[in-house]
C-alpha cells in the first residue's frame, strides 16, 4: 500500500511539474506573454503602437475556432502530429527546466545532455510539417530549417561542454543542471566570469537562430517562401506551433539563465520567480527584441557562414580556456 | 460562448490577393500595413503569407481572365470563417478596365465578396474602415457558426462530415 | 551598425506615430479627391463629364416620360480621376474630400448618387429643352446680338426658336437702322 501511494504522489507530482509548473501551464502562459511584449516593444522601436500584450493568448484563441485543412496528397498522420510533438518536446525541456531558488525540475536530473537531445525536437517537428505538407515552400522550408540547425548546434555543443568541464573540474564534467545552479551559486555566476565570456556571447548569438527570430527567420521567411514548413497548417495545428514557439522561448532564455546567471535573491518562492522572469526578460531584449528590430533576414549560406565564423570559435574559445584553467 | 467569438475577432490576419491589380492597391495595403502613422497591428491585424492562416483577404484588381481560377483556388484555400473584401474600384465593378476582352470580373461573380471599399486607390483609413467592417461580419459569422453548432449539440445530431474541399484546377500554365 | 541602435532609441523615446484614426477623426486635407457629387440646378446636360469618365461612372439617360434626364454617379465605378470637375463646363460637378465610402456588399448597388433634371418647356414651340444657365448664356452671347437686351428671355427658348428670334430682331434692328 505504502509504494502504490509513493508512487501515486510522485506520479502526480510529476504531472504537476509537467503540465503546470516549471513545464505546460507556466511555461506557455510566459512564453506568451512574452511574445506579446516583445511584438509591443518591437512596435514602439518603430515608433508604433503595437498589438495588445495579450495578443499572443487571443491569437491562439482565434486560430483554435478556426477550420482546418490538411492538404491533398500530405501523409496525414505526419502532417496531424507534427506540431504535437514539437509540443510534447518542449513541455518535457520545459518540465526539466530548473529554476534557481525555487523548484528543480521535474527529475533531479534535469540534464545537458538531455537539453542537447530535446532541444531541437520542434525544429524537426517544423521538418517533418515541412516535408509532409506536400508544397515546394514546405520542402525549401524543411531545407533551409536543417541547414540553420546545423549551423547553430554546434556553438550549442561547445558551451555545453565548457559549462560542463568547468563545474566538473578538475577531473570530470558534470552535466546536471542541478549542480550546475548550486556550483554557480557557490562559486559566482559564469556570466561574470571572464572565462566564459565568449560561451555567453555565443549562447547569446544561439538564441536568435534557434528561436527564428530575423535576422535568422530563413526557415520560415514569409514574404519570399510563404511562412515555408507552416504555409499548409490553418487553425489548431498552427496554434501548436506557436504554443511550441512560446514554450521553446522560455526553455532557451531559462537554460541561459541557468547556465550563466543563476543567482538567487534571499527571500524565497515569491521573490525568486519574478526575479527569474526579469533574467529571462532582459535576455529576450538582449539576444532577441533588439537583434530583431536591428535587422534584415539574410541569406540561407549568409547564416551558416556567420555561425560558423562567430559563435563556435567564441564558444571553442571558453572550451580551451577551461581545459586549460583546470 | 460570447467571450470566446469576442476574443475571436480581435486577431483578424489579413491576406491580399492580387487579381490582376496595377499595384496601386497593394501599394496602399502596404502602406497600411507597415507605416508607423497606421499601423494596422494595434488592431491586432498581422500581414501572414499564407493564405491557410488569414481571416480577412483583401482582393485588388480586377480579376484577369488568366487569375480567376488562381485566385479561386486561393480562396478555396482560405478556412472558414472567412471575410472578403474587395479593395478598390476593379473588383468591385471593374472600374477602369470593365468591359476589358482580358476581364472576367468583377469578383462578385465568382466570390461572395462581403465589403467593398471603393477608391482608386482608397486610402488606407478607408481600408481600415473596411476593415472594421470586416469584424462585424466576421463576428456575426462566428456567433452563427456557434449557434448552429449549438443547437446541433442539442437535438443530438453528429456535426456533418467534412466535404472534400472544392478542388479547382488552375493548372499551372 | 551602431547607427541603427541610436535611430531605435529615437524612436522609442519620440514615442509612437500612429495617428487615432479607428478611434478617433482621419485628418482630411480641404482638397482632397473623394467622392463625386454634382448639383441638378447647374447641370446642362451636356455630358461632357459622362464622356470623359474613364471608367463609366457617370451616366445620363433622358427619362422614360421624356419630363428630364436621370444623372447617376455610381461610386463603385469612380477612380477620383477629377476629369468630370475638370471639364464640366458650368462646375455643376464637384469632388468632396468625403471618403467614408466602405460599405457592406448589400449597399453595393445603392453606393451611388441619383439626380432627375427636369427639362425645361420652350416658350415658344413648348419642345423639352435643357437648362441653359445665365453664364453660359453670357459667354454664348457675349458679342452681343443686335437687338437683345435681355438674355433671360432668350433662354426659356428652345435652340431653333432662339436661332430664329434672333434673327428676327437681327432683321428688325437692321431694318430700323
Amino acid at each position: 500500500m505504502h509504494d502504490l501511494g509513493s508512487f501515486l504522489m510522485q506520479t502526480l507530482q510529476g504531472l504537476f511539474y509537467l503540465l503546470i509548473f516549471p513545464g505546460g501551464l507556466f511555461a506557455l502562459s510566459l512564453g506568451l506573454l512574452f511574445k506579446g511584449v516583445d511584438r509591443k516593444l518591437e512596435a514602439r522601436f518603430q515608433r508604433r503602437v503595437g498589438p495588445p500584450i495579450l495578443q499572443p493568448f487571443i491569437d491562439c484563441v482565434k486560430l483554435a475556432g478556426k477550420e482546418e485543412m490538411v492538404p491533398r496528397g500530405a501523409p496525414r498522420a505526419y502532417f496531424v502530429y507534427a506540431p504535437l510533438l514539437g509540443l510534447v518536446g518542449m513541455a518535457v525541456c520545459a518540465a526539466l527546466l530548473p529554476i534557481p531558488g525555487v523548484t528543480h525540475g521535474m527529475t533531479d536530473m534535469g540534464d545537458l545532455l538531455v537539453y542537447f537531445y530535446l532541444m531541437p525536437v520542434p525544429a524537426f517537428a517544423l521538418m517533418m510539417a515541412g516535408s509532409s505538407s506536400g508544397s515546394p515552400f514546405g520542402a525549401l522550408g524543411f531545407s533551409r530549417e536543417m541547414t540553420i540547425m546545423l549551423a547553430y548546434e554546434i556553438p550549442l555543443l561547445l558551451v555545453i561542454l565548457a559549462v560542463a568541464l568547468l563545474v566538473g573540474a578538475p577531473a570530470s564534467a558534470e552535466f546536471s543542471l542541478n549542480e550546475i545552479v548550486e556550483f554557480q551559486l557557490a562559486n559566482g555566476s559564469f556570466g561574470l566570469n571572464p572565462v566564459m565570456m565568449p560561451a555567453l556571447l555565443a549562447y547569446l548569438m544561439f538564441l536568435p537562430g534557434t528561436m527564428g527570430v530575423p535576422p535568422f527567420d530563413i526557415p520560415e521567411a514569409e514574404t519570399e517562401i510563404l511562412e515555408g514548413p507552416l504555409l499548409e497548417y490553418s487553425g489548431a495545428g498552427l496554434a501548436f506551433f506557436s504554443l511550441t514557439s512560446a514554450i521553446k522561448s522560455i526553455v532557451v532564455l531559462g537554460l541561459g539563465v541557468v547556465l550563466f546567471f543563476p543567482g538567487t535573491l534571499p527571500g524565497g518562492i515569491l521573490v525568486n520567480i519574478p526575479w527569474f522572469v526579469l533574467k529571462c526578460f532582459m535576455l529576450m531584449l538582449v539576444a532577441l527584441t533588439f537583434v530583431k528590430v536591428a535587422s534584415a533576414r539574410i541569406r540561407i549560406d549568409q547564416a551558416f557562414r556567420f555561425y560558423i565564423k562567430y559563435p563556435t570559435p567564441l564558444a571553442a574559445l571558453s572550451l580551451i580556456l577551461v581545459w586549460v584553467s583546470r | 460562448m460570447s467571450f470566446i467569438s469576442d476574443m475571436t475577432v480581435r486577431s483578424p490576419w489579413l491576406f491580399r490577393i492580387n487579381a490582376g491589380s496595377c499595384n496601386g492597391c497593394d501599394v496602399e495595403l502596404a502602406t497600411t500595413a507597415f507605416i508607423p502613422r497606421y499601423d494596422v497591428e494595434r488592431l491586432g491585424c498581422k500581414y501572414c503569407g499564407s493564405p491557410r492562416h488569414a481571416d480577412i483577404v483583401f482582393i485588388t484588381g480586377p480579376l484577369t481572365v488568366r487569375m480567376k481560377d488562381k485566385v479561386l483556388r486561393v480562396w478555396h484555400d482560405i478556412p472558414e470563417p472567412k471575410v472578403t473584401i474587395a479593395v478598390g474600384i476593379c473588383p468591385i465593378s471593374g472600374g477602369v478596365f470593365r468591359g476589358g476582352h482580358p476581364i472576367a470580373g468583377p469578383v462578385d461573380r465568382y466570390l461572395p465578396v462581403d465589403v467593398n471599399v471603393p477608391g482608386c486607390p482608397p486610402r488606407p483609413q478607408a481600408i481600415m474602415e473596411g476593415v472594421l467592417l470586416a469584424k462585424d461580419i466576421w463576428l456575426e459569422r462566428v456567433r452563427a457558426q456557434e449557434e448552429a453548432r449549438q443547437s446541433l449539440k442539442k437535438l443530438g445530431a453528429r456535426p456533418e462530415e467534412k466535404k472534400e474541399e472544392p478542388f479547382i484546377d488552375a493548372g499551372y500554365l | 551598425m551602431l547607427g541603427i541602435f541610436k535611430i531605435l532609441l529615437r524612436n522609442l523615446r519620440q514615442g509612437p506615430a500612429t495617428h487615432p484614426f479607428p478611434f478617433a477623426e482621419a485628418h482630411t486635407p480641404p482638397r482632397f479627391r473623394g467622392r463625386v457629387t454634382m448639383l441638378p440646378e447647374k447641370c446642362v446636360g451636356c455630358g461632357v463629364c459622362a464622356h470623359v469618365c474613364p471608367g463609366e461612372a457617370i451616366r445620363l439617360q433622358p427619362s422614360l416620360d421624356n419630363t428630364g434626364y436621370s444623372f447617376s454617379i455610381w461610386h463603385n465605378s469612380c477612380a477620383l480621376c477629377g476629369s468630370c470637375r475638370h471639364f464640366c463646363p458650368t462646375g455643376a460637378i464637384s469632388l468632396t474630400n468625403d471618403w467614408h465610402l466602405s460599405h457592406r456588399q448589400s449597399e453595393k448597388y445603392t453606393t451611388a448618387e441619383h439626380h432627375l433634371v427636369p427639362y425645361l418647356r420652350c416658350a415658344g414651340c413648348g419642345e423639352p429643352i435643357r437648362m441653359l444657365p445665365p453664364e453660359l448664356a453670357a459667354r454664348i452671347y457675349a458679342h452681343k446680338p443686335p437687338g437683345v437686351e435681355n438674355l433671360g428671355e432668350l433662354m426659356k427658348l428652345c435652340p431653333a426658336c432662339r436661332r430664329l428670334e434672333i434673327l428676327k430682331r437681327e432683321a428688325i434692328a437692321a431694318a430700323n437702322a
